[in-house]
């Protein structure tokens, strides 16, 4: 995949010939410094963002030709997300945030059982009735994970998910990542700046002015599909 | 509940300012069209209440080309044979030159018009008679009533005053009689007689040469519904009469019609008000929109749809829109019951005639709720329009 803003002079190539594959149960970490172009890879392996050529591929599925609403679909039952800043709406409570991809896709045969399920997994069954924006940061980002995770998709796409924790909230969801990578069998694909805090790993991606080096060091890298 | 509804619901409840000002932009916009329509048409069916009531009754029968010769009494017995028909009085109009001598100082002569009434049958079929504040109504053929307005313009006269009235009969000639004062009418809003004079009708006859004539027949209804009725089949009854019959529309109609188009106009500026409070939600909503920018790219990116989003905020125009008609109606409801009950009226003039319209109440709810909810439309169709990575960059 490429990814270009702007045109001739003044183009800004933010992804360079990137390509990679992922499998289920893998946690993938993609690191690199600051403007690096990990975000911009996450939002176009999101469905986020269109890559200006390439393609992506998910469980089969080209991505490429899908519609909006199509595609809002797609995200929903096949990606989860975590943001930096968990972005949960802060009108609903800690229960409502996690039913809602279930409630987006419109089924709730077992909505509730998996959404208690998944809060007493992450540790804050005692807190679902409270509003979002009454926890703390920490907090915040398990229902986010939580929430990535009600609808079983296959990849769930994380973007400096420590980045607003401390150290000990860190740790704690770098553990909680990693744990259910193991458990529920979904790809893990997390862009961080923060190598150190999340130890070893299955993969890590490298990304460097914009190319995409597999490894920890930027090496010629054969490109695999 | 769907949970766009219930998400709308909730990003509202947690912005009760923005809630507040929307639904009361709707409700005042609900409340100035009500308060028009009370006192507007209130003064309308006010003045065709008195109109009703003083001069024309139910139905006003005359004579196409000149007065009624057939018997008044004969005409009155006709009439209240109908079951519909509460009373008939006759009445003879014309118009005299007035003077007086008061306190030794005499009032230059000008016209007034002349109302002669049956006093016995004249109290049934109208209310005049309770227009009289000073004295009391006219009960011999030498008793006058005099509008307040003319008792006024006369030096002030009182009850037992004399007056002197030169009136021109049929042949032509002037002919003068003298009056005593007998009663001061004074009608709130001008509607009574409060510029003529009121005498015996049997004297104005004679005055005039006129005896055995009449100039109208004025019939009053125990079913006001039944005018035109009872208007069709007195026409049918006399086909070859010359009589002609007109219901209190067609009676008022020349003096009511001026006063109908203001009543439009001003209808169409509180519609106008209401258009104007729709604008207000636009902003207010366009806020929310601005201020749930993130959470609507979060949402995007989760799965929502664009419909999602629009669904979402057309919602809370509902939400505001019923909120804001339900407390408008309500608002203007006890505002008419308000008017009802104590006879409102402006600085002494005639009470307002308040009725309750309910076919123009449930409209205007139902137009406010609908501006309201279209005036969500276009701030849906903005929150739409937000691409996810945009929207969550927002701080």
């Amino acid at each position: 995949m490429n990814k270009i803003y702007g045109e001739s002079e003044t183009a800004v190539h933010a992804i360079r010939d990137a390509s990679f594959s992922v499998k289920k149960g893998e946690l993938l970490l993609i690191v690199g410094s600051s403007g690096s172009g990990k975000s911009t890879l996450l939002n176009m392996i999101g469905l986020l963002d269109r890559p200006t050529n390439g393609k992506v591929l998910i469980d089969g599925t080209d991505t490429t030709n899908l519609k909006d609403g199509d595609l809002s679909s797609f995200r929903n039952s096949k990606l989860g997300f975590v943001f930096q800043f968990s972005n949960l709406l802060s009108d609903l409570t800690v229960l409502e945030n996690v039913l809602l991809p279930r409630k987006i896709q419109q089924s709730y045969d077992t909505a509730m059982d998996d959404a208690t399920k998944l809060l007493r997994t992450v540790g804050l069954e005692k807190e679902i009735h409270k509003r979002a924006n009454k926890i703390s940061g920490g907090q915040a980002q398990r229902v986010a994970i939580a929430r990535a995770l009600i609808n079983k998709p296959s990849i769930v796409l994380a973007d400096e998910p420590t980045g607003n924790l401390d150290s000990i909230n860190a740790e704690t969801i770098v553990q909680l990542m990693k744990s259910m990578a193991e458990k529920l069998g979904q790809a893990f694909i997390i862009v961080t700046h923060e190598r150190d805090q999340f130890g070893k790993v299955d993969r890590v991606i490298t990304i460097k002015d914009g190319r995409a080096f597999e490894g920890e060091e930027p090496k010629r890298m054969e490109v695999t599909a | 509940m769907d949970y766009r509804a219930q998400l709308a619901m909730r990003m509202l409840m947690n912005k009760k300012g923005s809630l507040i000002g929307a639904v009361l932009a709707v409700s005042i916009g609900i409340l100035v069209i009500h308060v028009n329509f009370v006192i507007f048409q209130g003064l309308y069916d006010a003045i065709v209440r008195d109109m009703k009531a003083y001069r024309f009754g139910d139905v006003y029968v005359t004579n196409e080309d000149d007065y009624i010769d057939k018997s008044d009494i004969a005409l009155v017995n006709w009439f209240e044979r109908i079951p519909y028909v509460e009373a008939a009085t006759p009445r003879l109009d014309s118009s005299a030159g007035i003077n007086a001598t008061k306190f030794g100082k005499r009032h230059e002569e000008f016209r007034v018009p002349v109302v002669g009434v049956d006093p016995f049958r004249d109290i049934q079929a109208s209310t005049i008679h309770t227009t009289v504040g000073d004295g009391q109504f006219v009960f011999s053929r030498n008793s006058i009533v005099l509008g307040s307005t003319v008792a006024r313009d006369l030096g002030g006269l009182q009850v037992g005053d004399n007056v002197e009235l030169k009136f021109v009969d049929r042949s032509g000639q002037d002919q003068i009689k003298r009056f005593i004062v007998s009663g001061i009418t004074t009608s709130a809003g001008g509607q009574g007689f409060d510029f003529s004079v009121i005498v015996h009708i049997d004297t104005l006859r004679s005055i005039l040469d006129r005896t055995g004539e009449t100039g109208a027949i004025i019939v009053k209804l125990n079913d006001p519904s039944k005018a035109t009725e009872v208007k069709d089949l007195f026409l049918r009854s006399f086909p070859s009469d010359d009589f002609k019959a007109e219901t209190i529309e067609e009676s008022a109609e020349s003096a009511l019609r001026g006063f109908r188009s203001g009543i439009a106009l001003i209808n169409l500026i509180g519609y106008f008000g209401m258009t104007s409070s729709a604008f207000a939600i636009v902003t207010i909503q366009m806020m929310i929109v601005s201020s749930k920018t993130r959470e609507i790219g979060v949402m995007r990116a989760i799965g929502a749809k664009r419909k999602d989003i629009l669904l979402l905020f057309v919602f809370q125009g509902i939400i505001i829109g019923a909120i804001g008609a339900a407390a408008g109606t309500a608002l203007g409801l006890v505002y008419t019951a308000h008017a009802k009950e104590t006879r409102l009226e402006f600085e002494g003039s005639l009470a307002l005639e308040v009725t309750y319209n309910w076919t123009k109440i449930v409209q205007t709810a139902l137009t406010s709720f609908a501006l309201a909810m279209a005036a969500s439309i276009y701030p849906a169709y903005r929150a739409t329009k937000l691409q996810p990575i945009e929207a969550m960059r927002t701080v």
